[in-house]
């Protein structure tokens, strides 16, 4: 999907494949700008004056082919969302039962007494206390983590299929965070719906996905089960992301040294460096190689494809280095090393040749 | 003013609090301005930073660790208590004399888009400790600022550029260059890494460290985030509601948490390994936190405390030592958590859910 920018087309998403099996929980993770919002936006069509092209299939339907009023029958009802402020989506001069029950009647032909039930039960659902006279509470009488329940229930309200939820506890206490995946999980498992969590948290993503995508500006570098994104990674930026993140360095099997205790000999983080680029230009080839640590010629020319590591391709990564090169560690980065450097040195003798 | 002379074995210290208090009154009407309630921000902290060290600050949005910061470095006034640096009581320097102590202790903060000027150019916003001190001019003052900008990353030819050309972990090294400018011995980092992305916080972190071990720096780091915190911390401290429940070693902490709130907050962090997340008993708290305008009796934590006992709701426990634990472990707790003690079936059994399968973690298999 393309913007049109006083600066040229920005191109924010290229080539993202997607699949949720319904009933299933999917991470998104990526960095701010990597595009992952605006596919879930874009798919819904909630993003104007974009260009979008290729295909959203759900339930068989094709969501960018629909017209207005098709795609909003189908939102809020079969697909939900739930994002990251609730303050800013919820409507602050209305009662929060009225905008959860305003939602039910817009789909369904209910009475607004009917309606209103359904919403005192929603919030008990959800887990606020005194559901009967919350239900009369604006939005600025909730707490944050109260505020993002409202916007649970009201997600769930007519048991969508799929509810797409976009950095859900970013703005969130971790103790807060706690119950609101906890929330998600047990209201998930329940009512069978299939999530899309799209998150730059990989905690999060750990805590609650079973298949993940990892993101880079604006296309899916690598996709795989939660395990082998985790503990086999392929992509150098999935990598990288992982190194760069304190807590891993509290894994087993890493003893930790904080930071001062013993001079010169520190616990350091292993960072990407550089920036992500801008979505104006992104370099030619595979979009991560100026940061890439293990570039090859080959990177810089031509884009990779998502291409399947394993034989079943569950586990798919956009990446020139030889298919078994997975994992972290000294080891198989050595080995990283090693293909980076044959993959230079190949070119540079056909070069000499020609 | 001399202040009296430190007690002895206070050269370790670098900064002292004392019982210090920060209250920000709620004034209603117009000409009398009645005040009519009062936000306990920060409600009687005393801590000690040493020389050297890295001191975590840790606790959930509102508990007043930025506050206690701005305490510490005089950019709020205090209510009450004292704060004590270098042996000297600065809680009531005058103007002049808190100017002087800016050369020692100097803060950064979470926002690098807003506590950057963006009118003025990035040479002049670093230059600018040094312009006020007289510390240096000109040709001079450029040279040191160039040195600074190179030595967090920065590249010395884009003194002339504006904040607006530079991209949010950029930024944060212009912040840092600026607070290092005038050499100083504590440097208090108000959330520094909050608002970067992972990749970028990283880069931030190891530079942190770097400084710290090249210029002898001391740090008081604050953060929400608690596996940073762990990374960086040599001690930590636990802020809830105003209050400091819990101070420890960084490891002593994690390993041996002894105040359920803290017990809490490490069990809620999410884990970025499938395994671990798992595998891990989580300590799921009920309620929210309270307003710090009217804040429970007794201890502030009895709400939602899953050991909460009738004493909790009277009596506000100590902030001391407790039996078995390590030196320079203190916590303010009438019932500290024991080692095998299983706090989550604790909270299950107050939340009267006992038998009903309330899995926190583990319902999802791996493919």
């Amino acid at each position: 999907m393309t913007f049109p920018t006083p600066d040229g087309p920005l191109e924010a998403v290229r080539g993202v494949d997607l699949d949720v099996p319904s009933g299933t929980v999917v991470g998104v993770v990526g960095e701010s700008g990597s595009g992952k919002s605006v596919t879930m936006l874009s798919m819904l069509g909630l993003i104007q004056g974009a260009q979008v092209s290729g295909q959203a299939l759900f339930e068989g339907r094709d969501l960018l082919g629909m017209s207005a009023s098709e795609l909003r029958k189908v939102r809020g009802a079969r697909i939900a969302m739930v994002f990251q402020d609730p303050l800013s989506s919820l409507h602050p001069h209305y009662r929060v039962g009225w905008q959860i029950a305003e939602m039910i009647r817009a789909h369904e032909p209910v009475s607004r007494a009917q309606a209103r039930r359904r919403a005192v039960e929603l919030l008990a659902m959800v887990g606020i206390p005194q559901p009967e006279q919350r239900v009369d509470d604006y939005p600025h009488q909730f707490s944050g983590g109260m505020r993002q329940r409202v916007m649970i229930a009201m997600a769930l309200a007519l048991h969508p299929r799929l509810l797409i939820a976009d950095e859900p506890t970013t703005a969130l206490d971790v103790t807060v965070q706690l119950q609101i995946l906890d929330l998600l999980r047990r209201l998930q498992a329940e009512l069978d719906t299939a999530v899309i969590i799209v998150t730059h948290d990989l905690g999060v993503i750990a805590e609650m996905a079973q298949e993940v995508l990892v993101m880079y500006a604006g296309q899916v570098v690598e996709r795989a089960s939660r395990r082998g994104i985790y503990r086999h990674p392929h992509h150098p930026y999935t990598r990288g992301l992982l190194g760069s993140l304190p807590a891993r360095a509290e894994l087993p099997g890493r003893p930790h040294a904080p930071l001062g205790a013993e001079r010169g000999r520190r616990d350091r983080l292993t960072p990407i460096p550089g920036q992500p680029p801008s979505l104006l230009h992104v370099p030619s080839g595979c979009p991560f190689h100026p940061r890439c640590p293990f570039v090859m010629d080959v990177c810089r020319r031509k884009p990779p494809e998502l291409r399947p590591l394993d034989a079943d391709g569950s586990h798919r990564s956009a990446c020139w280095l030889p298919v078994d090169l997975v994992g972290l560690g000294p080891e198989v980065d050595g080995r990283r090393q090693a293909a980076a450097e044959a993959g230079r040195a190949r070119l540079g003798r056909s070069q000499e040749a020609g | 003013m001399r202040s009296s002379p430190p007690p002895a074995g206070d050269d370790q210290t670098l900064l002292r609090l004392e019982e210090v208090v920060k209250h920000f009154p709620i004034r209603r009407g117009v000409v009398l301005r009645r005040e009519v309630g009062r936000v306990r921000a920060v409600d009687g902290v005393s801590l000690e930073v040493r020389r050297g060290e890295t001191l975590g600050l840790v606790g959930e949005t509102g508990c007043g660790k930025s506050t206690l910061a701005r305490c510490m470095a005089r950019l709020h006034e205090l209510t009450s208590g004292r704060v004590v640096f270098d042996g000297r009581d600065i809680s009531r320097l005058p103007q002049r004399q808190l100017r002087r102590l800016r050369t020692d202790l100097q803060m950064i903060f979470q926002d690098p888009y807003n506590s950057l000027n963006p009118r003025r150019r990035v040479g002049s916003i670093i230059g600018d400790p040094l312009a006020i001190h007289g510390l240096a001019d000109g040709a001079e003052r450029r040279r040191r600022v160039q040195e600074l900008m190179a030595q967090v990353g920065l590249n010395p030819e884009h003194y002339n550029r504006f904040p607006a050309e530079f991209s949010g972990g950029q930024r944060q090294r212009i912040g840092i260059a600026r607070a290092l400018a005038l050499r100083p011995r504590l440097v208090v980092c108000d959330e520094p890494v909050s608002a970067l992305d992972v990749s970028i916080q990283a880069q931030i972190l190891n530079l942190l460290a770097d400084l710290q071990g090249q210029l002898g720096l001391t740090y008081v780091f604050i953060a929400h985030d608690l596996s940073v915190v762990r990374h960086v911390s040599t001690r930590i401290a636990v802020m809830y509601l105003g209050k400091i429940v819990e101070v420890a070693e960084t490891e002593d902490l994690f390993t041996r948490p002894r105040h359920p709130y803290t017990c809490a907050l490490l069990s809620a962090i999410p884990i970025p390994d499938p395994d671990l997340a798992d595998r891990r008993a989580r300590l799921l708290l009920t309620g929210d936190v309270p307003s710090p305008v009217n804040p429970p009796t007794g201890c502030r934590f009895h709400p939602r405390c899953p050991k909460a006992r009738e004493r909790c709701r009277r009596e506000e426990p100590r902030l001391e030592p407790r039996a078995g634990d390590q030196e320079g472990h203190a916590t303010a707790c009438h019932y500290p958590v024991e080692p095998d003690e299983d706090l989550a079936q604790a909270a299950r059994v107050r939340e009267g859910t006992v038998g009903e399968v309330k899995d926190a973690g583990g319902t999802h298999g791996d493919r």
